[in-house]
């Protein structure tokens, strides 16, 4: 009983865990992908063209330039929509355009840029497209101080719940503990088994926590297949890297030991012997 | 070898319960504390067991004084006593064998010695036959002679009995006194409180309480068989 307790506490900060793990593999992914979007006037020369890919080319915060002629998005789109768009439309709507991967996410260097740009003729408008990792790079830190705080808690109220469960065996093995030390056992002796208790709740509570990790992660991932058959997006739930869950047996262990021997050192200490 | 040395004793809020104890048990001794009910034996051979620490005083043990020990250095000094209690405190969810294990197992003694020692011991006290039984089945006379086998497994050089016979029929009481004087004889040292002397033609000497002091102090008797 006492090893699902420890289980499905440790399973809350630790599914937190995985969940921001994965956001952040997603943010991660995704800011190498930011990019700001320049688009030309329609009626841009060829000249104004080479003079603003020179400026982006000078630039230190420009990762990589794309540009993409218009006839060419046009054809994308076309074929993106698979439906004959040119029959409806009756010109090519589409400027021409550079897509540009910047080396920060700073919002004062991106603003800097953005306003030199901005005074190069021929530029129609700029769209920034890496405001929102920024606010979900904020929005996983506020995440992960969350799962500190929910672990700091619950490794406290597991700490009570595993230090009284010892604390009732002591009362238990009242006789025996009374016996051992009347015949000359020592407190750290006495202590002993109830410590390898404490450290064998840790051990199944964290494969418990593991068990109910890894069958999540097996479940999510059926249904997101599902997902990814219907809509075509390709997203797997990762599972943590096993050094996690490693920490994860090790700390509940730790937690088990701790509790057990705090709990049965007072218990020792305060029982009274041969009245 | 234990040295009293006007030890007194009292528990907060109550009355003292021994005074001003003067006493010498020599090594090889058998020893009887004597007195009713009260009068302060059981705290005396708690006091000698480094069970308490007395108020005042100091008792003397081997060079070592039992009044100023530190609280760690109790349990290995406790190993050197073998006690023998009243309500015999038997686990009684170990089989005997087990039960007399105990003391060896807390010494770290490996399991062959263990083995070899603890079937001495329990045939020392005729209950080799009975070593996978409870103690919760044997008879009040057994199980003191259970708790005699725990007592002496660990080859202690003191014995310590609290009024070992108080519970038990005379053929009993008999029959686990035989068991002390046996000991005694091959130079344990028996310390045994109780509420009268047994009959026996043994050697031995007597210390009386009387709420709280001695008595009387009678040397070394021979009894008539």
């Amino acid at each position: 009983m006492m090893i699902i307790v420890i289980g499905i506490t440790l399973c809350l900060p630790s599914a937190g865990l995985l969940l921001i793990e994965n956001a952040s593999q997603i943010s991660q992914n995704i800011e190498h992908e930011a990019e700001i979007s320049i688009f030309l006037n329609k009626n841009i020369s060829k000249d104004q063209i080479d003079f603003i890919e020179l400026n982006l080319k000078k630039n230190n915060l420009v990762k990589k330039i794309h540009f993409e002629p218009k006839l060419i998005a046009w054809e994308k789109l076309q074929t993106k929509l698979d439906v004959a768009v040119s029959s409806s439309v009756s010109a090519n709507p589409l400027p021409d355009a550079f897509f540009i991967s910047l080396n920060t996410l700073d919002e004062i260097k991106i603003k800097k840029l953005i306003d030199k740009l901005d005074g190069i003729d021929g530029i129609d408008s700029i769209t920034i497209d890496g405001n929102w990792i920024k606010k979900l790079r904020i929005a996983l830190s506020l995440g992960k101080l969350s799962v500190i705080f929910l672990a700091a808690l619950l490794i406290v109220v597991l700490l009570v719940v595993i230090g009284n469960t010892i604390r009732l065996q002591t009362l238990t093995y009242k006789d025996e503990i009374e016996v051992s030390k009347l015949i000359g056992a020592t407190n750290a002796f006495i202590q002993r088994p109830f410590m390898y208790t404490g450290i064998l709740y840790g051990l199944g509570g964290g494969i418990i926590t593991i068990s109910i990790l890894k069958l999540s992660v097996i479940v999510l991932n059926a249904a997101l297949f599902k997902l990814v058959s219907i809509f075509g997006t390709d997203i797997i739930f990762k599972d943590l890297p096993h050094k996690y869950y490693l920490y994860i047996v090790i700390l509940a262990m730790f937690i088990g030991l701790i509790s057990s021997y705090i709990s049965a050192r007072n218990s020792i200490k305060r029982l009274k012997i041969y009245k | 070898m234990i040295t009293f040395e006007k030890v007194c004793k009292s528990y907060p809020g109550s009355p003292e319960i021994l005074q001003n104890i003067n006493l010498e048990i020599l090594s090889g001794e058998l020893v009887f504390v004597t007195g009713s009910s009260g009068a302060g034996k059981t705290t005396l051979l708690k006091l000698t067991s480094a069970l308490e620490k007395p108020s005042s005083g100091s008792i003397i043990f081997e060079s070592q004084n039992l009044s100023q020990i530190k609280d760690k250095e109790i349990p290995i000094l406790r190993r050197r006593f073998g006690m023998i209690f009243q309500d015999h405190k038997l686990l009684y969810d170990r089989n005997c064998f087990e039960n007399v294990a105990l003391p060896l197992e807390i010494n770290n003694m490996s399991k062959t010695d263990t083995n070899r020692r603890v079937r001495a011991a329990l045939d020392k006290v005729d209950l080799l036959k009975k070593e996978k039984m409870m103690p919760i089945t044997l008879s009040g006379g057994e199980q003191q002679r259970l708790a005699i086998a725990r007592a002496i497994v660990s080859r202690p050089s003191i014995l310590i009995a609290d009024e070992p016979t108080a519970n038990l029929d005379k053929e009993y009481a008999e029959e686990i006194m035989n068991i002390f004087y046996s000991f005694q004889q091959v130079g344990v040292t028996v310390i045994i409180s109780t509420h009268e002397l047994p009959s026996s033609n043994i050697n031995f000497k007597r210390f009386q309480l009387n709420e709280g002091s001695i008595q009387n102090l009678i040397g070394h008797v021979h009894l008539p068989s």
